[in-house]
Order: C-alpha cells, then sequence, then structure tokens
C-alpha cells in the first residue's frame, strides 16, 4: 500500500472524486493558477479545466454562498478557505442559509468547505485557529476532523458525497509532517464513528486532529510508569461517536478530553458534560480536559507553545488522572 | 370561514411579534345585531398601530365579552358569534363524569371466578442485589464525604471518611462489598476501582494490589473465575457455614453472579404468591409457517423465525387486554402501563448462570422485528456486551425451559413483574382433530405446552387462564400474512 | 449624476408583441396581477382575525413588479425572490392555498410550518426559499448561475434585493462576482424608497443603485416599478442577454411601498404627499387602464377576471384552514439530509 502525506491523501482523494464525478468542483483563492496555497490543488486546473477549479475573487461569502447556489442546482462544490480562519467571513452565510436549508425548505445544500486549520508555527492570531465548536454547534452543519492520512482521504470523500454542509477541517501543521499509509482505491469513512488510535486500560483520552499525535507521544512517555492510555480519536465532532467514548470510559473509568482549540467552549466540554452525565456510574475519577487557554493565538514561539498543548503537558495530566 | 353549526370565537389579534396585549377602542357592533364575515367588528389600538378587526365569520354576536377600554392578552376570546341558521344556544357544557366505580367493578370483575379478593400487601422495597437484572441501586455503601473534590492539593488534609468514587460505590453495591474492609491505593488513601475488583476478585486478604484481573463491572455479569476462598462480608443470612471440604467433598467459591442469583430467587419466592397455570397450544400452523419464512428470511435478513419470535408476538398482543399481567404492585398501587418491555432470559455457558436482557417497546415489532431483536440480545448477551439499559426496565419475560426436551414447568418471576411465560418442547403428539365430515379423528399435531407464572397477590387463576386461553387462540390461529 | 439608462414607457399592443407577449398572454399578466394582490389583502384581514401568527409583511405596489419580472423568466431559469415578490411565485404557479397554509403555519404549507410569511419556495418551480438575513439569497443566485456557467446551460438565474439590503455586503460580494466572471444572472432591485423607516438616502448616496453596475462590468436600468410592461420588457432583454452569455444586468425597479415594512406599522413616517402621488400610478389600475385603451379589455372580461380570482381565494383559504397544524414529532425531523434528499432533477 502506498505510503502518503496527510496533504497528499487529500490532493489524491480531490483528484480521484473530480475524475469520477463532473459536479465536482473546487473553487477559493489561488487554487487554480497557483493551486492553492498549500498546493493542495497543484495540478487541478491543468487538469479539469478554468471552470472546475475555480479562482475565485476575495470573498468567502461569494465563494460560499456561491457553492450554496450551486449546490442546490445540483454541482457538488468543494470550496477551499485558504486559512480556516477566514471563515468568519462567511459564518452569515452558512448558520443562516446553508444550515437551516434542509430544515425549512425541504432543500440539501450538498457543499464542503475545507478549512487548513490550527497552529504550532507562528501563524499568529488569524492563521492558527481551530473554529471547530462555534459550527458543531449549529444544527444542520456537520464538523469533521481527520488525524490521519487515511481517514483523512475517506472522510473527504464521504464529505462531498454528504447531502448537507461539511466543515472539513485539515490540520496544516499534520500536512508533510504525518505519512502513513493509504489505500489507492476509493473509499469513504462515515461520519460518527471514532477509532481506537491506541487501545489502554487504565485512562481514556479523547481527542481529534494534531493532538492525537501529542496524545501518542504522552502515552508512550507514560507508558515507562506503567499507566496504560487508550487514544479515542472521534474523527468527527458533529456527529460524534458517543457509544465509542462512553465504552471506553466504561472499561478505563477515567476519562481526559484533549484539544488544541481553546478551553472554555470547545468541544470537549461537550464531549466531558456527556461522559459526566451518561457514564457517571463508572467514573473512578473526574472528568479532565486539557486545552489551549483562553486566548488568541500568540505568535512569538515562546509564547504559542505556553499555549498549544506539549506533549509535556498531556503526559502531565495522564500521570495526575491515573494517580487519582 | 367555516360556515359549521358551532360559534365562533372572535379574539384578540397580535399585531406584531413583539405585540402582547391590545386594548378594545370601539365596538362597531353589539350583541344581537348580524354581521358579515370581513366586515368591521371592533377596533383596537396596541403598542404599534390602531386598527380594525374583521369579523371571522357571517352571523349573529352572541356575546361579547370584553368592553370598550378593556386591554386584554393576545388571543383573548372576546366575543363570540353564532353562524347563520345556528339557533342561539347557551354555550354551557358541562364536560361528563368519568365513571368513578370503573376501578372498582375491574378489579371486582378480576377476582369474581375465583372467588378470593386480592389483598394488596405492602412489600418493602430491598436494595435489588442481583448481577443480572436490575437498575443499578441507590444507596453506595458507604460514604462520608460528598465527592467532586478537587484533587490537587488537599491531598492529605483528608478526613477519616475517605471519597468513594461513583464506579466504585456501584460496584461494592453490586456485590455487597463494604468499602471500608478494602485497602485503597488511591489519592489520599481512597479506594480505586482496581482495589475493589481486585478485593472481589481474590478475596480480603489481598493487601498488595498485585496485577488484578481486568473485569468489566457493568450490569453484565462479570464472568470472573473464581479465586481461592469465597469472599465473606455477606448480610444475608448465609445457608450453611463453608467450614471446609468433607473427605470425598469439593469446594467452589460461588461467582458474584450465582450469589446474585441466589438472592433474587429467594427474595422473588418471598415477595410473591406463586402460582403455575398451564395450557397446551397446537403450533402446527405455525410450524408449517417457519418452514417457509426459514428459507425467505434466511436469503434475505439473516435471522431465524423461531417459535419463540412467535409466541412473544403474540404475548406481546395478548397482553395489551390484560394490563394487569404485564402490570406491578409498588406500594398498594398496581402500575400498569402502554409499553412493554420484554425480557428473555438467556442462558450463559452451562451452569455460569443466567441473564435476562429486555427488548424495550416490544409492542411496536412485528414478527420480523421481534426475531432480530431476540436474535440480537441473545447474541450480546452471550458476548457480554449488554449495557446497563439491556437489563433493566422489564414488564414481563419469557424463558424457554423446553430447550432441553422438558414439558412443564414452574419459573421464577423476575421482580418486580407480575407474571412470567415459561415455553416448552415443541413435541409431535397424536391429537384429536375435527375431519371434513365434523367427525372427532386422530392427526398429527405439532403441539407446545405453556406455563404461566404468576403473582397471586395480583393476577388471580381466571385472569391467567383467560390469559391463557386467548394466547392459545392467536397461536392457533396464526395467519400467514399475520405479523 | 445618473450613469444608468431609464427605461421608456410601453406604447402599444404591436411594440408589446414584439416583446413576445400576445393579448392572451396580456389577460394572463392582469389576472397574476390581481390574484397577487388578492393574496395580500385577504391574508392581512387573516392577519387581523388571529388566523395568522407572527408578523405579516405585503408587497402592496411591487405588484407590476414582480410579475413583470417573473413572467419573462423562462421555465428552467430560477430566482430568489424576497418578501416584497409575491407575484413572482403566484407567475411560477405557486398555489394558493399552500400560500395560505403557509402563512397559517400549517403542515400543508412548502416549509411545513417550520419558516413563516413569505419564506417559502418551490424547488420544483425555480425559486429558492428566502431567509431574513437579506440579501443572503443574493451570492446564491449567483451560485446557481455559476452552475449553469460551468455545465453551459442556458439557464439564467435572477437575483431579487432591497434597496436597504444594497448597503450589505453580500449585494457586493455577489455582484462583484457574477461581474468578474459574466454569469447568467439578472439582479433586480426593489426600490420601493422606504426600509423599514429608513427612505433612501439614508441608504446610498449615489443617485440610481442602477449607476453601480458599472462598478462592476455590467449595464444597469431604471424602470417604473409600476409599469408591468416595460418591466417585462426589461427584464425580457436581460434574461435573454444573459442567457446569450453576455453577463448580468441591474434592474433597479422604483415603486412606493404602499404599506407599512408589515402590518404592524403603520407606516406613519412616510410623507401622506408620497402616497397620494403613488396611489395613482397603483400598478393594477395602470394595466387595467392600459389594457381598455390598447387591447380592447371589457367590462365583461374584467368581471369573469376578478370572480374567478375570488372564488379561487375563496376555496384556497378554506382548504388552508382545513389543513393540519405540523405535529410536534416532525419538531427534530429534517435537520439533516439523507442521500434520498438528492434524488432529485437538480442531482442528477
Amino acid at each position: 500500500m502506498p505510503v502518503k502525506t496527510y496533504l497528499q491523501a487529500i490532493s489524491d482523494g480531490l483528484r480521484q472524486e473530480m475524475q469520477r464525478d463532473k459536479r465536482v468542483f473546487v473553487i477559493g483563492e489561488d487554487v487554480g493558477v497557483y493551486g492553492g496555497a498549500f498546493k493542495v490543488t497543484q495540478g487541478f486546473q491543468e487538469e479539469f479545466g478554468p471552470w472546475r477549479v475555480i479562482d475565485a475573487p476575495l470573498s468567502e461569502t461569494a465563494i460560499v454562498g456561491g457553492c450554496t447556489g450551486a449546490a442546490i442546482m445540483g454541482m457538488r462544490p468543494v470550496a477551499e478557505m485558504q486559512f480556516a480562519d477566514f471563515i468568519s467571513c462567511a459564518w452569515d452565510h452558512l448558520v443562516t442559509v446553508a444550515a437551516k436549508q434542509r430544515y425549512r425548505a425541504g432543500t440539501p445544500v450538498p457543499i464542503t468547505v475545507r478549512l487548513p486549520s490550527g497552529g504550532g508555527f507562528s501563524g499568529g492570531p488569524f492563521h492558527s485557529q481551530n473554529p471547530e465548536s462555534s459550527f458543531a454547534h449549529i444544527p444542520g452543519l456537520k464538523v469533521v476532523c481527520p488525524a490521519t492520512p487515511a481517514d483523512a482521504k475517506g472522510l473527504l470523500i464521504e464529505a462531498i458525497q454528504d447531502p448537507n454542509p461539511v466543515l472539513y477541517f485539515e490540520h496544516k501543521h499534520l500536512y508533510r509532517r504525518i505519512k502513513d499509509e493509504v489505500p489507492d482505491e476509493r473509499y469513504s469513512i462515515p461520519f460518527g464513528e471514532a477509532r481506537t488510535h491506541r487501545e489502554g486500560d487504565d485512562l481514556t483520552v479523547v481527542t481529534w486532529g494534531a493532538m492525537v499525535y501529542t496524545a501518542a507521544e504522552a502515552a508512550q512517555q507514560v507508558e515507562g510508569d506503567g499507566i496504560s492510555v487508550e487514544i479515542i480519536d472521534v474523527r468527527t465532532l458533529a456527529p460524534w461517536d458517543k457509544q465509542a467514548v462512553l465504552a471506553s470510559v466504561e472499561k478505563t473509568s477515567k476519562a481526559l478530553v484533549l484539544h488544541e482549540d481553546t478551553l472554555t467552549g470547545g468541544f470537549g466540554a461537550e464531549i466531558a458534560a456527556t461522559i459526566g452525565q451518561e457514564a457517571f456510574e463508572h467514573l473512578d475519577a473526574p472528568v479532565r480536559r486539557i486545552a489551549a487557554p483562553d486566548t488568541p493565538v500568540p505568535f512569538a514561539p515562546v509564547l504559542e507553545k505556553a499555549f498549544i498543548p506539549q506533549v509535556d503537558d498531556v503526559a502531565a495530566g495522564i500521570r495526575e488522572l491515573a494517580e487519582y | 370561514m367555516m360556515a359549521t353549526g358551532t360559534a365562533v370565537d372572535v379574539v384578540m389579534p397580535q399585531m406584531g411579534v413583539s405585540v402582547s396585549e391590545g386594548t378594545i377602542t370601539k365596538w362597531l357592533k353589539s350583541e344581537g345585531e348580524e354581521i358579515t364575515a370581513d366586515e368591521a367588528l371592533l377596533e383596537i389600538s396596541t403598542d404599534k398601530v390602531d386598527t380594525e378587526v374583521p369579523s371571522p365569520a357571517s352571523g349573529v354576536i352572541q356575546q361579547i365579552l370584553a368592553e370598550e377600554g378593556d386591554t386584554v392578552a393576545v388571543g383573548t376570546k372576546i366575543a363570540v358569534i353564532a353562524p347563520e341558521g345556528a339557533p342561539t344556544e347557551t354555550p354551557d357544557e358541562a364536560p361528563p363524569e368519568p365513571a368513578t366505580q370503573e376501578a372498582a367493578d375491574e378489579a371486582a370483575a378480576a377476582s369474581g371466578a375465583e372467588g378470593e379478593t386480592p389483598t394488596a400487601e405492602k412489600v418493602e422495597e430491598e436494595a435489588p442485589l442481583p448481577a443480572s437484572a436490575q437498575e443499578p441501586p441507590a444507596e453506595p455503601a458507604q460514604q462520608a464525604e460528598a465527592p467532586a473534590a478537587q484533587p490537587e492539593a488537599d491531598g492529605d488534609g483528608r478526613p477519616e471518611g475517605k471519597f468513594v468514587s461513583p464506579v466504585v460505590a456501584r460496584i461494592a453495591s453490586e456485590h455487597d462489598v463494604d468499602v471500608s474492609q478494602v485497602e485503597g491505593t488511591g489519592r489520599g488513601g481512597r479506594v480505586t476501582k482496581k482495589d475493589i475488583l481486585g478485593y472481589i476478585e481474590s478475596g480480603a486478604a489481598a493487601q498488595a494490589p498485585t496485577e488484578p484481573p481486568q473485569a468489566a463491572p457493568t450490569a453484565a455479569p462479570a464472568e470472573a473465575p473464581p479465586q481461592a476462598e469465597p469472599p465473606q462480608a455477606a448480610p444475608q443470612p448465609a445457608p450453611t457455614a463453608a467450614a471446609g471440604a468433607q473427605p470425598g467433598e469439593t469446594l467452589e467459591p460461588m461467582s458474584a453472579m450465582r450469589k446474585g442469583i441466589a438472592e433474587h430467587m429467594r427474595r422473588s419466592l418471598d415477595t410473591s404468591a406463586h402460582v403455575t397455570s398451564a395450557i397446551e397450544v397446537d403450533m402446527t400452523k405455525i410450524a408449517t409457517l417457519r418452514q417457509k419464512l426459514k428459507r425467505e428470511w434466511a436469503d434475505a435478513y439473516g435471522v431465524n423465525p423461531t417459535f419463540l419470535a412467535f409466541v412473544a408476538r403474540a404475548v406481546v398482543d395478548t397482553l395489551k387486554d390484560y394490563p394487569w399481567i404485564n402490570g406491578e404492585i409498588r406500594g398498594d398501587q398496581i402500575v400498569t402501563r402502554n409499553y412493554v418491555n420484554l425480557g428473555f432470559a438467556v442462558e450463559l455457558a452451562e451452569g455460569k448462570g443466567l441473564i435476562v436482557p429486555v427488548v424495550r417497546n416490544a409492542e411496536g415489532l412485528n414478527l420480523l422485528g421481534m426475531a432480530r431483536a431476540i436474535a440480537d440480545v441473545a447474541k450480546r448477551a452471550r458476548d457480554k456486551q449488554l449495557l446497563p439499559d439491556d437489563v433493566q426496565g422489564g414488564t414481563f419475560t419469557i424463558t424457554n425451559p423446553g430447550g432441553y426436551g422438558t414439558f412443564h414447568g414452574t419459573p421464577v418471576i423476575s421482580q418486580p413483574q407480575a407474571a412470567i411465560l415459561g415455553t416448552y418442547a415443541v413435541v409431535k403428539r397424536p391429537w384429536v382433530v375435527q375431519d371434513e365430515d365434523e367427525q372427532d379423528a386422530i392427526a398429527i399435531r405439532s403441539i407446545m405446552n405453556l406455563t404461566l407464572t404468576y403473582d397471586h397477590r395480583l393476577v388471580d387463576g381466571a385472569l391467567a387462564g383467560r390469559f391463557l386461553h386467548d394466547l392459545r387462540e392467536r397461536l392457533q390461529s396464526w395467519e400467514e400474512s399475520g405479523e | 449624476m445618473a450613469i444608468a439608462r431609464e427605461a421608456e414607457p410601453v406604447g402599444s399592443l404591436n411594440e408589446i408583441k414584439e416583446a413576445g407577449l400576445d393579448r392572451e398572454d396580456l389577460l394572463g399578466i392582469f389576472r397574476n396581477l390581481v390574484l397577487t394582490r388578492g393574496i395580500e389583502e385577504r391574508g392581512h384581514i387573516l392577519y387581523k382575525q388571529g388566523k395568522i401568527p407572527g408578523s405579516f409583511y405585503t408587497g402592496r405596489g411591487n405588484e407590476a413588479a414582480s410579475v413583470g419580472v417573473g413572467t419573462a423568466m423562462g421555465p428552467e431559469d430560477v430566482g430568489t425572490p424576497l418578501h416584497r415578490d409575491m407575484g413572482v411565485h403566484i407567475v411560477r404557479g405557486v398555489e394558493p392555498w399552500r400560500i395560505f397554509a403557509q402563512f397559517m403555519g400549517r403542515a400543508d404549507g412548502p416549509t411545513k410550518g417550520k419558516d413563516g410569511n413569505v419564506h417559502m419556495a418551490d424547488d420544483r418551480l425555480g425559486l429558492i426559499a428566502m431567509v431574513s438575513h437579506l440579501p443572503a439569497m443574493l451570492p446564491v443566485a449567483v451560485g446557481c448561475a455559476l452552475a449553469f456557467r460551468i455545465r453551459e446551460e442556458a439557464r439564467v438565474a435572477v437575483a431579487w434585493f432591497g434597496e436597504g439590503a444594497s448597503a450589505r455586503g453580500d449585494t457586493h460580494e455577489g455582484m462583484n462576482f457574477a461581474g468578474v466572471r459574466r454569469l447568467p444572472v439578472v439582479f433586480v432591485c426593489d426600490n420601493n424608497q422606504w426600509a423599514y423607516s429608513t427612505p433612501t438616502h439614508l441608504e446610498y448616496a449615489c443617485e440610481h443603485l442602477a449607476d453601480r453596475s458599472k462598478a462592476y462590468g455590467f449595464d444597469g436600468v431604471v424602470v417604473d416599478g409600476t409599469d408591468v410592461l416595460a418591466v417585462y420588457r426589461e427584464a425580457k432583454a436581460a434574461i435573454e442577454k444573459a442567457r446569450e452569455g453576455d453577463g448580468p444586468t441591474l434592474i433597479e425597479c422604483l415603486t412606493l411601498r404602499m404599506e407599512g415594512h408589515a402590518v404592524h406599522d403603520d407606516a406613519s413616517y412616510v410623507p401622506k404627499e408620497m402616497f397620494e402621488e403613488w396611489a395613482k400610478r397603483d400598478p393594477i389600475e395602470r394595466f387595467r387602464t392600459w389594457l381598455r385603451e390598447n387591447a380592447d379589455f371589457t367590462d365583461e372580461a374584467e368581471e369573469e377576471i376578478r370572480g374567478d380570482v375570488k372564488k379561487l381565494l375563496n376555496d384556497a383559504i378554506r382548504r388552508a384552514e382545513e389543513s393540519p397544524e405540523p405535529g410536534v414529532d416532525t419538531l427534530l425531523e429534517g435537520v439533516y439530509a439523507t442521500p434520498e434528499d438528492l434524488d432529485t432533477p437538480h442531482h442528477k
């Protein structure tokens, strides 16, 4: 099986879909001639032409709103936001039109919005965010956060064929750093299904995106101390795999929810509240959360390191929980 | 514009989303006057606008209920119009009194034939224990302080009583363990889940926490292999003091599940007045249908149309007419329901015990759905994948002791239910039937016995008999198109 | 200083024949005008009778603008009409009883009670349901045109917006994108001179909104919105131009909003003289006069149409009143689409 980077998996998956289905087209800033700010669509315009790989004006509302209209007319648009942070410019459209059209007018809106998210490279406050939780909160939208190359491809294909608006968060710090096996053939991964990244008995770490790797390293570290950590990668936030998380917590009786987004109101709060409510009698310790502090993402490397949960932070949190 | 015979109400309209009341400034018509639909009836004033209100119907103004100058809430009835052609009646109706004798009559009818009147005994609700079928108990074994302490700083400064976490409390209660007897290795010396599981598995003598077997303490029974000695701390009277093996004897400790079953059985017999009635059912029609469906279903659904599924289906329909048999005595009240949560007794690997998973809302399942549900819970029971919800809340149980060929039995009722149905082997027997000339003849028929073991405190013999009779009728006259 | 062209009024029957309408079509237009107004007048009464919850909006005075544009649309064209454009729904064939059911929040309304007043549309008739955040649907219509352009279909999208909504970024972003890509979309501005209580000089600083078209690289025209034939002629030309691949047009229809922003608003901030002046240009009256003068429109013919419409409305209201309220069990349904929802001609 071929080994690909996370970025390559996304690019290949997208290309395969465009080859397979003429209704799929890509639109975003600099996606055509330039191949995209991160080169995900490099070579696409040569292959598919300028009306399937569309260089849009600097206008998120026109891009996302335009996708909605095209989707209603039967296309399968895939919009690329240059940085996930810019989705706020299309927030109104997503929440007001795209999210609600099916419920009130019976009209499905099958759009996918790709969002290069996350920090860790001094991108500063406007190029590093993980704006996932506010959208997971809106009924009618779906939110997807793959961590592995294989998941990235399978979830992207699922996103494109899903008849609902899907926000696809691709963590840009994983683009070239993570390499793994990715099947060549077409496959899709259903939303709402978690993946056990690591099996263990003493406590459960629930996480997604780049933090999966941070958790994995931390788990490796504490293994020497006899702590057996189970890592559940939820992969999608709306919907999320409640059953898998609860089953793991029933097994280990200790839960730690980890995410790169800021703490208050982050999606981890929803998961923690659910565990507290539905697995109360299986808990041997309070449910913990580790997340970034409630600040904008700082620029200076030393500040950013203190902001994004590091392997040592997570290992310390695991140890504390294990000792409870 | 409804031209029916009933009076039409005129209400204060809502003139704008934030408006909550309106004031009547002028009535343009008075009581007794005629009016046509859409004709202006009155003028109102609101925060936002002054306007006329058109009449919703044609007819005569029967009643004006609010005066000029009155301010009323939006939606308030302010007038009544009698549509044209309707005689003007005074619109007062007393709703009919519900029959109060109804409940008493029903009770009398139920106890009629037997001549016994049911006495509702007060039954103390004891803390249920069996690992198989009960919801997690309310009282944890020992709790000195409230949970949810911030564990960071105050590990050392803890008072005498130690914190008991939810999972430890539940395990302690399920296994009847006194937490204070367990050595704690958690923060501040608290007993952790590992500690109490280890204690249960390896007995009270366990000091240092060696690697205890990882058991899953959910409501699905913990299949822990029995260890050395039987654990103590049993508040129930122990049947015999296990003093040690006599020559020729072997001792093995009772597993948690076995102890649970023992306690539950004893308590059930002590609680309910167990009586059993039996009936023979001609299942020939169903047996034929089964053969046909077996092939169809194997291809289409991958599920087997078992006799049990047919019986369960018929039971659910019959229970609709016999709510007390699906009921419960709670204190001095009789509980009946508009749903059936059907429990199925499932035997675990030989001798290890039994568990009763519940198919909830069985009244909503057709034959296929029932067969699937039964197959699903049975499999999950055997694979130990049941969740707490799966073994709680049953309202009626079916058990199948006939799997080994027996033709009669008297199962124990699963508390707090009112009855349990036993199904037995389907056996080909010579049977008296009517031939075409309506003469008696002998034919070979597939016969199955059913027993209903019921709590005579609530269910009388006549009721049980009628239930079995109706159940039999349903099974014997099963239509091929029936579900 | 105005930049956009001002449209000429329509003259004779022959002239309108050149624009593609014969006498039968004209009588049909008259009927649609009467029906549009009738629905709103009857709805207004129902509202005051407490039979319609929430708010009630009318497009009184805008009937010609909406019917005119709607009539000029082709059968495969799509549009995003707004709350003053009831005429578009009527022309496209939405049944009046369903409109009343929508107003009353009944199960047979197009949104089955999930949304109210004119926030409705029938996909099969090429209409997309509006939202309250105006003009959020403008970029959506541009998106429809984008799909047509990608697939090289001879179809056109029509995007409506009010003069108040023109102040929002969605207008700019949508028009800019459409101009840049010469997409087959026609923008129709319902300029009824009042955005709630805000007059035009507090909404925009140029003389005509149609002037802005030049900034986006296409043409604009200002037309008397009470002249249904002039509106039709301009709309038809713009739509066919777009269909031929020559890009967008901005049509500004000038009218006066003859009632309040909604029925709870008495519009006392509008100078009485404005109402008086524009009442003389009532769109239905104007067209009726033109028909009498140019198309041999008789009293009998008019009576027949009006009587027919009245009966239709009575039946429609009765039928709508019989429609049940949505079951509470439908509350949680339909938040997410399923693959079956994509089983429509659009998506094949």
